[in-house]
């Protein structure tokens, strides 16, 4: 999961990105308004953490801009300005939830696995697709209760296809979904993690959708 | 009427000065046309006996035995009729110097009396005048004079009742009297009609200045007076100062916030996760200067925005985008928020920022601890507003409900932003002359309802 990091006060922004990271979140990160609004419409993002006061551009001005273009990503609103009235405004420009400062980081990676399921129409925290489940909140896959031993790059491509269950997803949107912006990217590294973790899985829960990309679905 | 109401009211200073300027013309010009009269009449009066005199004298003959005798009769007919008023006596002087009251003749309305009047001689061609008293106790004036008719030295009365003279005075008195108050009355009815109708504009002054304070005004509106002009361009002038000061301190404020937490952020991330002392004492710190900001915040803002006269907001689209926000924030809890219909016009009379302030934050606590179901109502109650939040959840006990309010009463002596926020919805409430109460919902949750002025 690519989540875009927006946060101008840099101690924080790198406290937030190593937290990100370390949930298992790829982390793209901008430091003003303009250069959010640009990464926002041109990646394939799938959270964004977006703080209201911004340089160049203010953060409200930024979520209505991405909304008006179509974009629906989520996004969550980090702010030290939270009165209601302001939490209005923000919900009102299109913000999905609203995180006041100072806050957990805890509970920010809380919100923020809320905001990601839902947004791919998932209720629970816990992810199944046959006898796999993935549980976000731990970053656990399991296969009839056995625990898959998984590294962080095999636990993002995983999660990601758990996330859009039944769909077909593209080597090159997984490549965009599991690496940073700045990352020198090779789609054919996505070929060994999906090598790596059909190993890991029961036999045809990933399947190759020849020219398309790959499909995660129950066999039955 | 004591001399402060006399200073305090531009109507009773008017009033005052120009009734007491009524009432001192008046006086002085009925004194004056008054006694005008009266010396006029008094003239008129000497002339009318002197006259009498005049005829008295040209008629005196003397008969055959030398007495004197009138050889035409005074022609008026009040010397004819017993005391008629009008009286005449011719008395003998008997020698130069010396007087005998005899009385040789009298007029027919003296009947059996005689003029007793000083005994005096008037010399030759003189004309001596007299206040005498007359039959019946009345009072008379009289004139005199001497007059020799062949060595017969005689003295010539006329005298005239003084009724005659005082009568017409008195009427005239009575009719001046009788105009000049019609006069002062009319006066004063004028002089009450320049002060009302003079003073109208400053009534007007008062209504557009209640409607300002009512809040169905942000300026005084309307056509005054040149001279009241400036006063009103000056206090709108204020208002939107005052308007301004306050958005700038909510600015202010804003931006205090963001200065604030912004740090108290990156010292709360770069204490979480370790387990000693120096860390614990961080986020237990941090947490604390979070909710002191967070109260302060709120009631800095409050103080501010109740002093701006002439806010109004509407209730129901305060009410929607709250509910919209919740919908998104508790869009995890699938909860039903259910806004009971209200008159679309509601207004509060206050800042909109302050309204989604507290209902804000009663929303809020509903959806954090309703188990399905969250229902808002709101209604006006003469010139309050009652809204209600009520919720499905556990509810809070009867006996805590008090102290759930009641935390941020005395906010120097309590941990601000404890209590579900209620305390500075509370503070908020009372900011503005309302209140928050809290009860069992029908629900089976907590019902917590607020009231707040409402503007017409």
């Amino acid at each position: 999961m690519r989540i875009l990091l927006v946060e101008d006060e840099p101690t924080l922004a790198a406290q937030l990105a190593a937290g990100l990271a370390a949930a298992g979140y790829v982390v793209d990160s901008a430091h003003n308004g303009v250069d959010a609004h640009f990464m926002g419409d041109t990646e394939a993002i799938d959270a964004v953490v977006l703080d209201l006061g911004l340089p160049q551009m203010d953060g409200i001005t930024v979520l209505k801009k991405w909304r008006a273009a179509g974009r629906a990503m989520p996004v969550l609103i980090l702010t030290a300005r939270d009165g209601w009235h302001e939490k209005v405004a923000g919900i009102d420009a299109g913000a999905d939830d609203y995180l006041s400062k100072p806050f957990h980081m805890e509970e920010l990676l809380a919100r923020l696995r809320a905001l990601i399921r839902r947004a791919g129409g998932h209720a629970s925290a816990e992810l199944t697709c046959g006898p796999l489940t993935l549980d976000t909140r731990t970053h656990r896959a399991t296969v009839d209760g056995q625990a898959l031993a998984l590294t962080s790059h095999e636990y993002r491509v995983l999660a990601y296809l758990m996330h859009h269950q039944g769909e077909v997803v593209s080597r090159t949107n997984l490549v965009e979904h599991i690496y940073a912006q700045d990352f020198d990217r090779d789609s054919n590294t996505v070929e060994v993690f999906i090598a790596r973790l059909r190993k890991k899985l029961p036999p045809r829960l990933i399947e190759t959708i020849r020219g398309l990309g790959y499909r995660l679905a129950s066999p039955q | 009427m004591n001399p402060a109401t006399l200073r305090g009211s531009l109507r009773i200073r008017l009033l005052a000065t120009t009734l007491v300027w009524i009432a001192a013309s008046i006086v002085f010009a009925g004194w004056g046309l008054g006694s005008l009269f009266r010396s006029h009449v008094a003239a008129q009066f000497n002339a009318e006996l002197g006259t009498h005199l005049d005829q008295l004298t040209a008629h005196l003959v003397l008969d055959g035995q030398g007495r004197p005798t009138l050889s035409v009769p005074l022609s008026d007919p009040r010397i004819n009729r017993p005391f008629g008023g009008l009286y005449w006596q011719i008395d003998r002087i008997a020698g130069p110097g010396m007087l005998a009251v005899d009385a040789l003749l009298r007029s027919r309305s003296l009947w059996d009396q005689v003029l007793a009047v000083p005994a005096d001689v008037p010399m030759d061609g003189e004309v001596h005048q007299h206040r005498i008293a007359g039959p019946d106790g009345t009072m008379l004036g009289a004139v005199e004079r001497a007059v020799r008719i062949d060595d017969v030295s005689l003295r010539l009365i006329v005298a005239a009742d003084e009724r005659l003279m005082i009568e017409p005075v008195s009427r005239f008195n009575g009719a001046l009297w009788l105009a000049l108050g019609v006069l002062g009355l009319g006066l004063a009815f004028a002089a009450l009609l320049q002060v009302v109708v003079g003073l109208a504009p400053l009534r007007q002054l008062r209504r557009a200045l209640g409607r300002v304070r009512g809040g169905d005004a942000r300026q005084m509106e309307g056509a005054f007076p040149a001279e009241l002009m400036p006063l009103v361009e000056e206090f709108n002038s204020v208002l939107t100062q005052n308007a301004d000061v306050v958005e700038r301190a909510r600015t202010q404020a804003g931006d205090l916030a963001h200065a604030l937490k912004t740090p108290l952020s990156v010292l709360a991330n770069a204490a979480h996760g370790k387990d000693d002392h120096l860390a614990r004492l961080v986020v237990g710190q941090v947490e604390m200067a979070r909710k002191q900001v967070d109260y302060h915040l709120a009631r800095a803002q409050a103080a501010a925005a109740v002093r701006v006269p002439g806010a109004r907001t509407p209730v129901r689209a305060a009410v929607d985008g709250l509910v919209r926000t919740m919908q998104r924030i508790h869009a995890g809890r699938r909860l039903a928020l259910v806004v009971h219909p209200t008159a679309p016009d509601l207004l509060f009379r206050g800042e909109e920022q302050d309204l989604q302030e507290m209902l804000g934050n009663l929303l809020d606590n509903a959806c954090k601890w309703a188990a399905s179901r969250v229902e808002i109502h709101a209604r006006i109650d003469g010139d309050r507003l009652d809204i209600g939040v009520e919720d499905d959840g556990p509810g809070i006990a009867s006996d805590q409900r008090e102290a759930m309010i009641r935390r941020g009463v005395r906010a120097d002596e309590q941990v601000p932003g404890t209590g579900l926020g209620l305390a500075i919805v509370d503070d908020l409430a009372r900011l503005y002359g309302g209140r928050v109460t809290l009860a069992e919902s029908p629900l089976g949750g907590l019902e917590a309802r607020l009231i707040l002025p409402a503007a017409a």
